[in-house]
């Protein structure tokens, strides 16, 4: 039994964000990887892109940040430079630029490090899981895969839990920013350019700016200069430091990509549990835990595509991309590709080894919070497997409503307790 | 020429690595354990950790700046002769070079 299967005609139009309402478009990408693996796509909000939709051509470019920027922006829209520089974070600089933000923070997410947190991750999976399980039936987007990210953000960056809540709901706003359900400002329908200084165009942003700024002088107040927010605002090697618009958006994508995604590769492996049904006892019985957090991130790809710009002319399968051109990863295809992975569809716990692209393999914009994904995936489900009998569909789900973020948003889900 | 890498189990495996490769790419199509090289060479993820016989180390090239930051990113903890393997690359005069590979 296969986990879903999609339902698109193959031919769904990348560019609209409709076309993602019942999952990924499979059957278009598996066309695209098949007949046209550098597909030309039209977009008529905005200059067409390249669609790359093999995994082995995207890990060959993705390492060439030199051929293929993301200093131009990282999402299939267009911005001006203005907005780019007002917006902009560490994910839209190249080496070595780049890399004078990650050393500042590398440590603090190294698997060395995170590997410290074990024990209050499963201590939190725990305390959600008790309040969880007790409803019998609910929706686990909401009850679990949300909750356990989002009282990490809480401890990696030093706010109280009564404010998470509201975070987590500014961040969706910005990374679903295309979804009715998470913002009042959907971005391709939107009728105001207001926001358009503002991280992900979003008044949001604008309120998350205005929260970090009260965050940190609260923390100079106290004393409290230890954490990874402070890491950041420290001097790098060449003494440069970074602006306060920059540490100000590093800050949104913290609590934006730092959450649903985590969030999202949950919620997708609990939809897998509830699927194929097999999985549950392999969990129970153990001895996949090195490789099921891989395949459940495998499984969800949160992170559906990144952009790059080309900076000169090259050729790929007999077509030529021009400097100035705009490149799209599609991750969401690459982790599908029937010519890397065995049964794609099919969610294999053991799968070793396993070249998916989820955390952007292969580059240098490549996770940063990797280990701590792995992390809380894993422990999470040991937890929930050892604590349930059974999990079952209460109803359809429903995905987010964007060709960037890639969630399950709604799971209703009925448990038996074990 | 000839690479070896001294693996956590204590046991070695040696490999033919052309010059140019870099260390991570050779460990990787080799299969060797705790050497993943995630970010492609990109010096962003410290998954090529490895520990250069001091013997070598003067050969294998300088420590840069980005390098010596990230190694304080390493899985287990750096040592005064540790690299991370996608920075150095194969040449004639790395020929015999052992590596020791750090984890359990």
């Amino acid at each position: 039994m296969t986990v879903w299967t999609p339902t698109d005609d193959g031919h769904a139009d990348l560019t609209s964000h409709d076309a993602f309402v019942d999952g990924v478009p499979h059957n278009t990408f598996a066309r695209l990887r098949r007949d046209d693996p550098l597909h030309y796509t039209e977009y008529s909000a905005g200059r067409s892109f390249w669609s790359v939709t093999r995994q082995a051509d995207i890990l060959r470019l993705n390492r060439q940040a030199d051929l293929l920027s993301s200093a131009q922006g990282i999402r299939i829209e267009d911005q001006t430079e203005e907005e780019y520089l007002a917006r902009r974070t560490f994910q839209e600089t190249d080496p070595p630029e780049h890399m004078m933000t990650r050393i500042k923070v590398a440590r603090a997410f190294s698997k060395g490090v995170v590997a410290g947190f074990e024990p209050q991750i499963r201590d939190l999976c725990n305390q959600i899981l008790d309040r969880a399980l007790d409803c019998g039936s609910f929706d686990a987007t909401r009850e679990i895969a949300r909750e356990l990210p989002m009282r990490m953000l809480g401890i990696i960056i030093g706010v109280p839990a009564s404010d998470l809540p509201w975070l987590v709901d500014k961040g969706d706003a910005l990374m679903a920013n295309t979804d009715p359900d998470f913002t009042d400002h959907v971005l391709d329908r939107m009728t105001t350019d207001a926001y358009r200084l503002m991280p992900f165009n979003s008044p949001a942003g604008a309120e998350l700016y205005d929260y970090a700024s009260a965050l940190m002088a609260r923390k100079a107040a106290a004393g409290d200069t230890d954490g990874v927010l402070h890491m950041l605002l420290r001097p790098g090697p060449d003494g440069s430091v970074i602006s306060d618009t920059e540490f100000r958006n590093f800050f949104c994508l913290l609590v934006a990509a730092g959450n649903d995604t985590t969030r999202y590769s949950i919620a997708a492996g609990i939809q897998a549990l509830c699927h194929q049904p097999e999985l549950l006892g392999q969990m129970k019985a153990g001895g996949i835990w090195e490789t099921a957090p891989d395949e459940i991130i495998r499984w969800a790809t949160p992170a559906l595509h990144f952009r790059r710009t080309a900076t000169r002319d090259f050729q790929m399968h007999g077509k030529t991309v021009r400097a100035g051109d705009k490149v799209v990863y599609w991750f969401a295809s690459a982790n599908r590709d029937e010519t890397v992975f065995d049964d794609p569809f099919r969610v294999d716990l053991a799968r070793q080894p396993n070249a998916h692209l989820s955390f952007g393999q292969g580059g240098p914009h490549i996770c940063l919070g990797m280990w701590l994904a792995r992390l809380e995936v894993r422990i999470l489900f040991q937890e929930l497997a050892r604590r349930i009998a059974a999990i079952e569909p209460a109803g359809p789900h429903r995905f987010v409503r964007s060709n960037f973020m890639g969630g399950i948003k709604t799971l209703p889900v009925t448990v038996k307790a074990a | 020429m000839q690479v070896t890498w001294i693996l956590p189990d204590g046991t070695t495996r040696s490999a033919e690595v052309q010059p140019g490769r870099t260390l991570m790419e050779a460990a990787v199509a080799n299969g060797i354990p705790n050497v993943h090289g995630e970010c492609g060479g990109s010096l962003s993820c410290a998954t090529c950790h490895v520990v250069v016989d001091p013997e070598w180390i003067d050969r294998t090239g300088p420590l840069g700046d980005f390098e010596d930051a990230m190694l304080d990113a390493t899985e287990t903890a750096r040592a005064p002769t540790s690299r991370l393997s996608c920075q150095i690359e194969m040449s004639a005069d790395l020929d015999g070079l052992r590596l020791v590979v750090p984890g359990g």
